[in-house]
């Protein structure tokens, strides 16, 4: 085996249980993203344009379509004669074997891969968020500082500082704590759950962890802060670029329509930096005299002949005669019939929402309590005239004329 | 049928005078054409969906944009072990030149055409846009027996019908007379250029009228030998162009604003492949007037777009008009500027407040990398 100088590790395990409908049947790094992307193509294409080509993706909830997707790695050119990119799902072994109990716990079963290419360092990724980085600038930084570990962080507003894991750093740039959700925050660090090791001591920390049987076995909760109780030197990496969680259905929408806000800097096909992705192979999409397209993203195999504003829609997609979508987001493969009205929501897969139907609500025609992003399954058909209002997550078929 | 019992070629430069200026500086073949393709995915695709994975592509000359889009084949799963994509540029005969029509081509090839170990080889030509379904035209091919099948279309009349063969079947579909005519009316039926041949019989053929001084299959062999050999003929049903000049290729382009013919083109039961260059999909502004259009991905529009074709990664700024024109990739029009029945070539630059205007029912070419 070649030797590589860093290996990267992906945790796609999650299920994304917030996601609800929208994860029922798939790993949340395979849920549809910006008209023809999938999450997972985020830190993808980061590794790759980063000079990173070997990656190994730990799998475990309802990872078919995730391994249909990945492939040979070739949309990424990651299909490499030497690393490139391997699907590492729990596995047997001689003295039997268990599903990844966290996210430590699944880097520490597939130590053996890591192993074969001898890295100097690993880089530790998750398959939920929306970023475009260069990780070689990080783990740069993390050979000039001799750090033990580098943690990316981004700083967030100090109101809003309790949601997330807080690095509390000294001037230097190294974390002397971290606090996982603090009540009273110290800093406005967050942790973005990018990773850096040294090869030797992530060995080290991960072994010890594993033999202690109180251990949640999380990189947050037990092995950053064992490493700091052992005063080994971790560093933080200052990310300032666009960066969004999208665990939840409201987070999903607005890193959506991100893409069509002019003032964030989110170009998907900047050719120093593009994100790759699997597509099929579509024709253009085609809008017709009738259609009226604002404010919006289109993905090729559409077909659109109603009114377009601040919505994105995906491969595949129809929207027919006189139908309306607004802020919403319409996933491969789905058809919004003749008159039908779509407002703050988003269609899953190959969803049909039938002729007159509406979808969500407007936030001003909403009392606020309300209010909220409507989900329609994949697959689900919403009956001609049926009515569903804002915040509903759909998961079975919706008759003619319901109320929902 | 095995399908490894057939293979393809493909011929590149067909026709390459018919484009005038668009041809010079590339291929037949790899014309652009709506919106994300060139005309060769159309052969690789309708070969590769009738299960043929041994593809032979023969090149004469300005192939460099031709191999730049093939690339390995993979984008037509042509990257194979066994088969796969082979680019045949000219070789062979006294020392490299450009081969004088098709079958002085195909003597050049021969080596392909021995080696490939099929029953079979169908021959396309490259200057052809439309979704051919080669698989059922070898079925037919081999339930009539026939030496030869010709693929072949009616209801389409062409005005310049230079190098185009007509013919007339008999009640079960036979070859009885050969055509060459200055114009072809709707009744005509038309080589599509589509040919399938056994293998062996193909080889003899080629060497025989390569020694008598051939150039043309259709004169020099179909024609020819029409009465002693079974050559039938298969219909195709659905949309397609021969591109023989400027007009066809614009109105080719422009009836892809209909639906009938997108569905026909782009059947998803038969996919059209084509190169990915992984752009964004098509953003449209806050002003963005679109009307009666076919855009490719990686397009940004703020201006006002009506009957056009737009290929990947064209901008078209604030209040900038785009009408009854074909803009190919990455081609910008500058905020105001006004673009009226035009081709745009690849990359080219239409500064703020410029105009450019044909005169209405013609087109007028633009050429790659021009800046106005």
């Amino acid at each position: 085996m070649i030797r590589k100088n860093c290996v990267a590790m992906l945790l796609a395990g999650g299920q994304g249980s917030r996601l609800g409908v929208l994860t029922a049947k798939i790993a949340k790094p395979a849920v549809p993203y910006g008209g023809k992307y999938r999450i997972i193509d985020f830190p993808l294409s980061n590794c790759i344009n980063s000079g990173i080509d070997t990656v190994g993706i730990l799998t475990q909830y309802k990872p078919l379509e995730l391994n249909d997707y990945i492939g040979s790695g070739k949309a990424w050119d990651l299909d490499r004669l030497s690393g490139g990119v391997h699907i590492l799902p729990p596995y047997q072994g001689q003295k039997g074997g268990d599903w990844y109990k966290g996210t430590a716990n699944a880097i520490y079963q597939n130590l053996g891969f890591i192993e074969r290419y001898d890295p100097e360092y690993v880089l530790i990724l998750s398959g939920d968020h929306i970023y475009k980085m260069d990780y070689s600038k990080m783990i740069n930084q993390h050979i000039a500082t001799s750090a033990a570990c580098t943690i990316s962080v981004l700083e967030v507003p100090l109101e809003e500082a309790s949601r997330f894991g807080i690095m509390n750093t000294n001037p230097d740039g190294s974390i002397y704590e971290f606090e996982e959700k603090p009540k009273n925050p110290k800093s406005n660090l967050a942790s973005m759950g990018i990773y850096v090791f040294s090869w030797d001591k992530l060995k080290k920390y991960l072994t010890e962890d594993e033999n202690d049987p109180d251990s949640e076995n999380d990189f947050g909760k037990n092995i950053i802060p064992a490493m700091l109780a052992e005063g080994e030197k971790l560093q933080v990496y200052r990310f300032g670029d666009y960066w969004k969680d999208v665990g939840t259905v409201d987070s999903l929408w607005e890193a959506n329509l991100d893409l069509l806000n002019p003032k964030i800097d989110l170009n998907l096909s900047d050719p120093d930096w593009r994100i790759y992705s699997r597509t099929g192979a579509l024709p253009p999409q085609y809008i017709s005299d009738k259609a009226k397209v604002e404010n919006s993203l289109i993905t090729d195999g559409c077909e659109v002949e109603g009114n377009l504003d601040y919505s994105i829609l995906f491969e595949n997609v129809t929207v027919e005669e006189g139908a309306t979508v607004e802020y919403s987001l319409v996933m491969p493969g789905a058809i919004i019939k003749k008159g039908a009205t779509v407002r703050y929501s988003i269609i899953a897969e190959n969803a049909v929402i039938g002729e007159n139907a509406t979808v969500g609500s407007l936030p001003e025609n909403t009392d606020p309590e309300e209010f909220g992003i409507s989900v329609i399954g994949d697959n689900l058909t919403v009956g001609r005239g049926a009515q569903i209002g804002p915040k509903k997550m759909i998961t079975e078929n919706v008759g003619e004329g319901e109320k929902v | 049928m095995r399908t490894s019992s057939v293979s393809g070629i493909v011929f590149a430069n067909s026709r390459d005078e018919a484009l005038g200026r668009m041809t010079n500086i590339r291929s037949m073949a790899s014309v652009p054409f709506g919106g994300r393709y060139r005309l060769v995915d159309f052969c690789l695709s309708n070969l590769v969906n009738a299960g043929i994975t041994n593809v032979g592509v023969i090149t004469k000359a300005n192939y460099r944009s031709l191999m730049d889009h093939i690339e390995s084949g993979a984008f037509w799963d042509l990257d194979r072990k066994r088969g796969g994509v082979h680019l045949l540029p000219p070789f062979n005969i006294s020392g490299a030149r450009r081969y004088h029509g098709y079958i002085e081509a195909l003597y050049g090839a021969m080596d392909f055409l021995n080696r490939c170990n099929s029953d079979y080889i169908v021959l396309c030509d490259g200057c052809v846009a439309a979704n051919v379904d080669i698989a059922a035209a070898i079925n037919f091919h081999i339930s009539k027996g026939a030496d030869i099948t010709v693929v072949y279309r009616t209801g389409v009349p062409v005005d310049n019908a230079k190098n185009m063969m007509t013919f007339k079947l008999d009640s079960g579909d036979r070859l009885v007379s050969a055509h060459f005519p200055k114009t072809v009316s709707a009744n005509d039926l038309t080589s599509l250029g589509v040919l399938i041949f056994g293998r062996k019989l193909l080889i003899e053929l080629i060497n025989n009228a390569y020694e008598n001084g051939g150039r043309n299959i259709d004169v020099d062999i179909i024609a020819d030998r029409i009465s002693d050999l079974n050559i039938y003929g298969f219909k195709h049903n659905g949309f397609s162009a021969i591109m023989t000049d400027i007009k066809t290729y614009t109105e080719a382009n422009m009836s892809l604003l209909d639906k009938n013919v997108r569905a026909d083109l782009f059947n998803p039961e038969r996919r059209i492949m084509t190169k990915n260059r992984d752009d964004m999909p098509t953003r449209y502004g806050i002003r963005a007037n679109v009307h009666n259009s076919f855009i490719a991905d990686g397009c940004v529009v703020d201006g006002t777009v009506k009957n056009s074709i737009l290929f990947r990664g064209v901008k078209v700024k604030k209040g900038a008009v785009v009408e009854n024109s074909i803009v190919m990739q990455d081609c910008t029009v500058g905020e105001n500027a006004v673009l009226q029945n035009v081709i745009c070539d690849k990359k080219v630059f239409v500064g703020n407040n410029a105009m450019v205007k044909g005169p209405a029912g013609e087109s007028v070419y633009i050429e790659k990398n021009q800046k106005f």
